[in-house]
């Protein structure tokens, strides 16, 4: 039986963030989670293989312990394994201190036929993960993919490229990144969902992966921010107030004026 | 609404999911869906991904092993997203029920798991041109002749026509013998000399398809016979004892739905001045939409409740849960369009679908007319002089 | 060593992506400052064809290396990586650019991968203190940008699509074709066994003349949906916000923003979008903003021409029935 491992990411529901005003990262811990989009669609192509192919799924996340009800979500989806990447340790990773601590678990969990991953976070927004952990593993990746198909014992990757769409085909194991909307993704299973209290995700801190600490969180992160600055913006136009129809009625006049009304 | 009954954690977990499921897959295209005539396999597959066709499918066959209580839940939260899925959907157990009832243990063994996966959608095929609410009017035959059976005829009006693998048909075997002259056979696509006919056009349910069957020498191996040769008219009799409480509980679901959307529509609509619900004419409606709604909830679930506690013969209760609760429908969503006045009877809104969708609820799964004759019947026995 | 500046050219079948052409403009500006020699590297199957590319003569390069074998015909990762890698051993340049292109964003954390080296993404500015190079990118949730500084050498970035204009040079840059040495390793594990052209044309939006936009302000997807009508009437095209998208009010192709659409029309109208900086990256270009939100110190208020304090969906609703009695 094959495996698919699936590296998933808890987000904070668009509106909901804090920046830490300090590190300027982000406050994980105080928003609220919601599972990357992106990532749902990861989940479905690998739950796709596991129906055609009997490949077994295991769900990995790197975030703090408040990502556990998440996580169990995403067992009634139907993942076969569930793994929590936790540790303070790691707080305030950059993309490569990320990709590191990925491909120390993913090596821990080899051998394996895929590592599945959604294009991008819609918090962070790099999509530089899955290529970079890939890149650390000297594993092929293959980005921005739409569907794939396992025929013949083989892969072939169907990818939107920017002059158009792409069939890969490439061998196993290595790295892919899921395009964020697919055409369809599929409800958790009431069975699961039923038996979703005695699910606990296995938990691994840096004492199972040994990791120096040189190389992960603030310290093993590159990038720094050096500075955070609002984006002042002095107002630089006329401001109206009053009942909506009188409002609306100047902004036609405006409009006019400036010739993009009759 | 104003009561809220008391539910187990499995089945408020079961009622989030169909909420999820009906926010996902449903809502954004069931007035697209009612427009279009479109039958959309989509939620289908969404269904049985989320393991609810294996709702009342006993474990030991890949189900959850629930009962009617539990079917109706279902039935109800579904047909408050769209009630054209839901017939889909409940029809498929109507299908089910003659082989979960009266299947012998090789038949269950052969379609039960793939029915629990969703995989295979049944039918139930009853109906002929010359024979609805006069059942034993029918005239399909199944002839015996070896190893097989050959049937002829049509039966008409068949929801899931030509999307379901499993075809539960009822045909003569011994028009002499009369009431028990019939025999239930189990059809699947793909046997010779059946075929389908054209889809139906509806005035509601229109997600969900409708078509006549015709089979023409259709020929199928002895052992599709259910129970035996004779039990037709009991399998189907009591299949509808058992379906009729889906009936009611889609009935509560088009209602609800109804009466929130009219009921939110009253509270923002400003005539005059003032919502238009500040209006007695108003307000009175709603309690009263709100009376009969919640009285139908209790008369539906209580009727699962019996049938849960062991009762032998409910015919008379699942007749008055279907018929009341039908009928209750039918004037809710008629009011909830009177409610909204102009907006009530555009098409871009939803409740004109509400009120089309009940209508059919009345008629079919045995007219209210019948359901009446069934439960005066019952009655009678009550009173001995 | 240490004195170039590299910008990856992507090229196809003999065109070079714009976005390769546009991340030189600030690049340029950076060269100069910081007295680096700009050269940018074009991975080709195709010699002939990518020294015959029009804009090469006019593209703000100082140099412009051409490395061309059969196997770069589709730009696989691996092997695109493999050629950097090798380049920033040998020249060890200053900072490694590529373009926010889907093949960009592949590549650039392959190479940061191997090199283990920083990688900034999406940079949208650029800014030079005391000599020390300084990115600039939006960041999540709330206004405020990031200056962000790599620790490691070569400084390795994505440059945001749309957010810089091409010019032209004035000086034609030294166009040459770099060869590799004879043992360096052409293989990749990736076999493209189909392509498809983009049938598709651009974005109507990216495009568009007038947009009429809405975020959380407006409340509901009914509320929402009668940005298409107005989009009807003023011939515009309809954009969404983040939190609009993810709330299912409008589809995601739709989303202007960073990783969405950018707009650059002669008429924005921006109803109940408080102005978050992932939002106005992606128009904040336009020629005239107007603001409708209820609260008047949202950011986006302050950076409309003409702003109204109202509540969004009341004003849609007013502006949409008095233009439609006009008819």
């Amino acid at each position: 039986m094959g495996r698919i491992v699936v590296c998933i990411k808890g987000v904070p529901k668009p509106g909901t963030v804090k920046v830490d005003k300090e590190t300027h990262t982000l406050r994980r811990e105080s928003a609220e989670l919601i599972l990357n989009p992106p990532d749902r669609s990861a989940l479905e192509v690998a739950l796709r293989l596991k129906d055609q192919a009997n490949f077994e799924v295991i769900a990995i996340s790197m975030g703090p312990p408040n990502m556990v009800p998440l996580l169990q979500k995403v067992y009634a989806l139907g993942v076969d394994d569930l793994y929590l990447i936790s540790d303070r340790a790691f707080a305030g990773s950059d993309t490569l201190a990320t990709s590191r601590i990925l491909a120390r678990v993913l090596s821990l969990l080899s051998p394996f036929d895929l590592v599945v991953m959604g294009a991008r976070s819609i918090d962070g927004e790099t999509g530089q993960v899955p290529p970079e952990t890939a890149s650390l593993l000297k594993l092929p990746s293959i980005t921005y993919v739409k569907e794939i198909r396992f025929v013949d014992g083989k892969f072939v990757a169907i990818r939107e490229d920017d002059f158009g769409e792409e069939e890969v085909e490439f061998p196993s194991p290595a790295v892919v990144s899921i395009v964020p909307e697919i055409d369809y993704v599929r409800p958790p299973s009431l069975k699961r969902l039923l038996s979703l209290k005695e699910i606990t995700p296995k938990i691994l801190t840096n004492a199972e992966l040994n990791l120096d600490e040189a190389s992960i969180g603030l310290s093993g992160s590159p990038t720094q921010v050096a500075d955070v600055f609002e984006k002042s913006f002095v107002s630089r136009g006329e401001i109206f107030e009053g009942e909506p129809d009188e409002l609306a009625e100047k902004l036609i006049e405006i409009l006019k004026e400036k010739g993009f009304l009759a | 609404m104003l009561i809220e009954f008391p539910l187990k954690e499995e089945h408020k977990i079961m009622i989030e999911l169909i909420k999820e499921i009906g926010g996902t897959y449903i809502k954004p295209y069931s007035l697209e869906w009612d427009e279009k005539e479109a039958y959309d396999a989509t939620p289908i597959k969404a269904l049985a991904q989320a393991d609810l066709f294996g709702l009342i499918i006993p474990k030991e066959y890949g189900g959850l092993g629930f009962g009617t209580f539990e079917m109706c839940l279902a039935v109800e939260w579904l047909s408050y997203f769209c009630a054209g899925v839901s017939t889909t959907y409940a029809a498929s157990f109507l299908g089910a029920y003659p082989i979960l009832l009266f299947g012998s243990k090789e038949q269950k063994e052969r379609y039960l798991p793939s029915i629990a996966k969703g995989e295979k959608l049944c039918a139930f095929a009853l109906t002929e041109p010359q024979a609805g609410s006069d059942a034993f009017a029918i005239k399909t035959t199944a002839k015996k002749y070896g190893d097989f059976y050959i049937l002829n005829g049509i039966k008409q009006w068949i929801t899931n026509g030509g999307i379901a693998d499993i075809y539960i048909v009822i045909a003569l075997t011994d028009p002499a013998k009369g009431a028990r002259g019939a025999s239930a056979f189990i059809v699947e696509k793909g046997d010779p000399g059946f075929v389908v006919g054209k889809k139906e056009k509806k005035l509601g349910l229109r997600a969900s398809i409708t078509t006549d069957l015709i089979f023409n020498d259709c020929r199928i191996p002895k052992e599709r016979v259910i129970a035996k040769e004779g039990m037709g008219f009991m399998v189907a009799l009591k299949t509808l004892d058992y379906a009729r409480c889906g009936a009611g509980a889609q009935a509560l679901g088009i209602a609800q739905a109804a009466l929130e959307v009219s009921l939110k529509h009253a509270k923002t609509r400003v005539q005059f001045g003032q919502p238009v619900y500040q209006f007695q004419a108003v307000s009175h409606t709603f309690a009263e939409m709100a009376m009969r709604l919640t009285s139908a909830r209790a008369l539906v679930y209580s009727v699962c409740q019996y049938i849960y506690s062991g009762a032998k013969d409910f015919s008379g209760a699942s007749a008055m849960a279907k018929s009341f609760a039908t009928d209750q429908a039918m004037w809710i969503t008629e009011r909830a369009i009177q409610m909204m006045g102009g907006y009530g009877y555009m098409m871009d809104y939803p409740v004109q679908k509400f009120f089309r969708d009940a209508k059919c609820l009345q008629i079919y799964e045995g007219t209210n007319e019948i359901q009446r004759n069934v439960i005066a019947r019952e009655l009678a026995k009550w009173i001995k002089v | 060593m240490t004195e170039c500046i590299f910008a990856f050219g992507q090229c196809l079948e003999g065109k070079l992506h714009p976005a390769s052409l546009e991340i030189l403009t600030p690049l340029r500006e950076v060269a100069d400052r910081l007295n680096k020699r700009l050269i940018l590297i074009g991975l080709t199957d195709d010699k002939e064809k990518f020294l015959a590319i029009p804009e090469l003569k006019k593209l703000l390069a100082d140099e412009v290396w051409c490395i061309a074998h059969p196997n770069l015909k589709h730009l696989p990762d691996d092997l695109c990586e493999r050629v950097f890698v090798y380049l920033a051993s040998e020249h060890k340049p200053y900072g490694i650019f590529f373009p926010a292109t889907k093949k960009g964003l592949s590549v650039a954390p392959r190479v940061a991968g191997s090199l283990q080296a920083g990688l900034c993404a999406h940079v949208n500015a650029f800014e030079i203190k005391d000599g020390n190079l300084f990115l600039l990118r939006p960041t999540y949730g709330e206004n405020i940008i990031a200056k962000l500084t790599s620790r490691t050498l070569s400084i390795i970035a994505t440059v945001a699509l749309n957010a810089f204009p091409i010019k032209e040079a004035k000086k034609e840059p030294l166009i040459k074709e770099l060869k590799l040495p004879e043992g360096f390793d052409w293989s990749t594990k990736l076999t493209i066994k189909n392509f498809k052209p983009a049938k598709k044309e651009p974005s109507r939006l990216s495009v568009a003349k007038v947009v009429v936009a809405g975020g959380m302000g407006l409340k509901s997807k009914e509320n929402f949906q009668m940005l298409f009508e107005l989009a009807k009437i003023l011939n515009a095209e309809v954009g969404g916000t983040r939190p609009a998208v993810h709330a299912g009010w409008v589809e995601a192709e739709r989303m202007i923003g960073v990783s969405g659409v950018s707009v650059r029309p002669k008429l924005y109208l921006a109803f109940g979008i408080s102005g978050a900086i992932q939002h106005t990256v992606g128009m904040e270009g336009s020629e005239f903003i107007v603001s409708i939100n209820i609260d008047k110190e949202a950011p986006m208020m302050k950076m409309a021409h003409v702003g109204f304090v109202c509540d969004a969906p009341s004003f849609l609703k007013a502006l949409l029935r008095k233009l439609k009695a006009k008819d």
